[in-house]
């Protein structure tokens, strides 16, 4: 058995600090290079972090993220992605302490990419890459330790996933038929960026079928239908993770990202009669819903399984080989928790 | 190496905290039961409040109800049970 009192990764792990994997201890000098590369004062107050309400200064985050083993050039990719997960329109409040699946997944576009060395090819959820393990690992520290989301005492989620040790990626643009993701919401391509959405882990949708944009988003939103479960409704931001093989067998249709959400929103619509709850399964409308139509079982009005087509975001990331994509559900309260995109501000 | 080399990656305000001291008794006392709004809290609620008057003898029972479960309550709701009431009973439920 090590010694808690000579060796540090045992004492940081008893200190109740870490994510159960070894850190790398923080010495002062380590967080000193840490804090030079951002070019920012050591007590700059970045965010209050949910649900304590913790502050993160940029020591603080500097010290997690040499934790997390970040380079200290990642530095302001991680205090960017602090202000996003502490908007309040992400809701990190809720996101954090649910009993529901959510951890931030951060994606980032924009030079920055490049720069650090981010994945956004093959194996893009996976490990091997340095800036995706530990700029997501610092924001999971930065969570715990400043935040308070203790997982079992703050933090309730019932399964959680495991991008709850790390849960980034870049989008792979270069492969993009379309506009990027930080385009798309007013950012110049010359910007990075980092978005935050409160993600589930992906769930793969396979189609090495289809050869038309119609027959591939007929799959991806058979997959899209059962996000929660097959009856749940008015859900929020979602994303849909193309991958560049299907991305590009729906640009080649001439289907841009508007073509896309309308017909996906569009058939992900079902009558009231088909989202009884105890008919196909327990589940179904809530009773303020139905207590709205006078003969439940005969109504045809449709009923969104997304809020609003804008709630469908989509990127294109991953291997240039493989028709594989995934859908990615967001936490299920549209009303809670939003994509919330922060420029990177590079020195 | 000790670990006291090591800078601290915690907020104070990030350290758990202590719970409340408990109540000897229930008699006398104002006891809000704030519901989260999560379905059937009322439910829980309801059966609680029954217990309470059945078993103890509090001074009054007060429910009072958070707009959404999803984000912690308003700061004027929370003063509002700080400054009624003695002891609060939150349901969760589903």
């Amino acid at each position: 058995m090590a010694d808690i009192a000579l060796d540090p990764f045992e004492a940081l792990y008893a200190r109740g600090v870490t994510d159960g994997l070894p850190v790398i201890p923080p010495t002062r000098e380590r967080v000193a290079a840490a804090l030079a590369a951002t070019g920012r004062d050591a007590g700059e107050l970045i965010a209050l972090v949910p649900p304590n309400f913790g502050r993160a200064t940029v020591e603080r985050i500097a010290i997690n993220a040499v934790m997390a083993g970040c380079l200290p050039t990642y530095l302001p990719v991680v205090i960017a992605g602090v202000a996003a997960m502490c908007d309040d329109a992400f809701d990190f409040h809720g996101v954090s302490a649910t009993t529901n699946f959510p951890a931030p997944l951060f994606v980032l576009n924009g030079p920055v990419r490049k720069r650090l060395d981010v994945n956004c090819g093959a194996g893009v959820f996976g490990g091997g890459w340095r800036a995706n393990a530990t700029i997501g690992r610092a924001l999971r520290l930065v969570a715990v330790n400043v935040g308070g989301a203790v997982p079992g005492t703050v933090s309730m989620s019932t399964l959680a996933h495991p991008g709850r040790y790390t849960y980034c990626i870049g989008e792979h643009e270069e492969e993009n038929p379309w506009e990027p993701l930080h385009v798309e919401h007013g950012f110049a391509a010359g910007d990075s960026t980092v978005a935050a959405f409160a993600a589930e882990a992906p769930h793969g949708v396979y189609d090495h079928l289809s050869r038309t944009a119609r027959d591939l988003l007929i799959t991806i939103g058979k997959s899209l239908e059962v996000i929660s479960h097959h009856k749940s409704t008015h859900h929020g931001d979602t994303l849909v993770v193309l991958s560049p093989e299907h991305a590009r067998t729906i640009a080649d249709d001439g289907w841009d990202k508007a073509a896309m959400r309308e017909f996906l929103w569009t058939r992900l619509r079902k009558p009231v009669r088909d989202l009884l709850p105890g008919v196909d399964g327990g589940e179904g409308l809530p009773a303020h819903v139905l207590a709205k139509f006078a003969d439940p079982e005969r109504e045809d009005t449709l009923i969104p399984k997304f809020r609003a087509r804008e709630n469908l975001k989509f990127v294109v990331a991953g291997g240039t080989a493989g028709r594989f994509s995934a859908v990615i559900p967001c936490w299920t309260f549209p009303k809670s928790s939003h994509m919330v995109m922060r420029k990177i501000e590079l020195p | 190496m000790t670990t006291d080399e090591f800078m601290d990656p915690t907020d104070t305000v990030a350290v758990p905290r202590q719970t409340a001291p408990r109540p000897e008794t229930l008699d006398g006392k104002v006891i809000t039961l704030l519901d989260i709004s999560k379905a059937k809290g009322d439910h829980l609620l309801d059966r609680i409040e029954e217990l309470l008057r059945e078993r103890a003898r509090p001074k009054a029972i007060v429910r009072k109800r958070k707009p959404t479960f999803a984000r912690p309550a308003p700061d004027a709701l929370r003063q509002e049970v700080l400054a009624d009431s003695e002891l609060v009973i939150e349901a969760l439920a589903d």
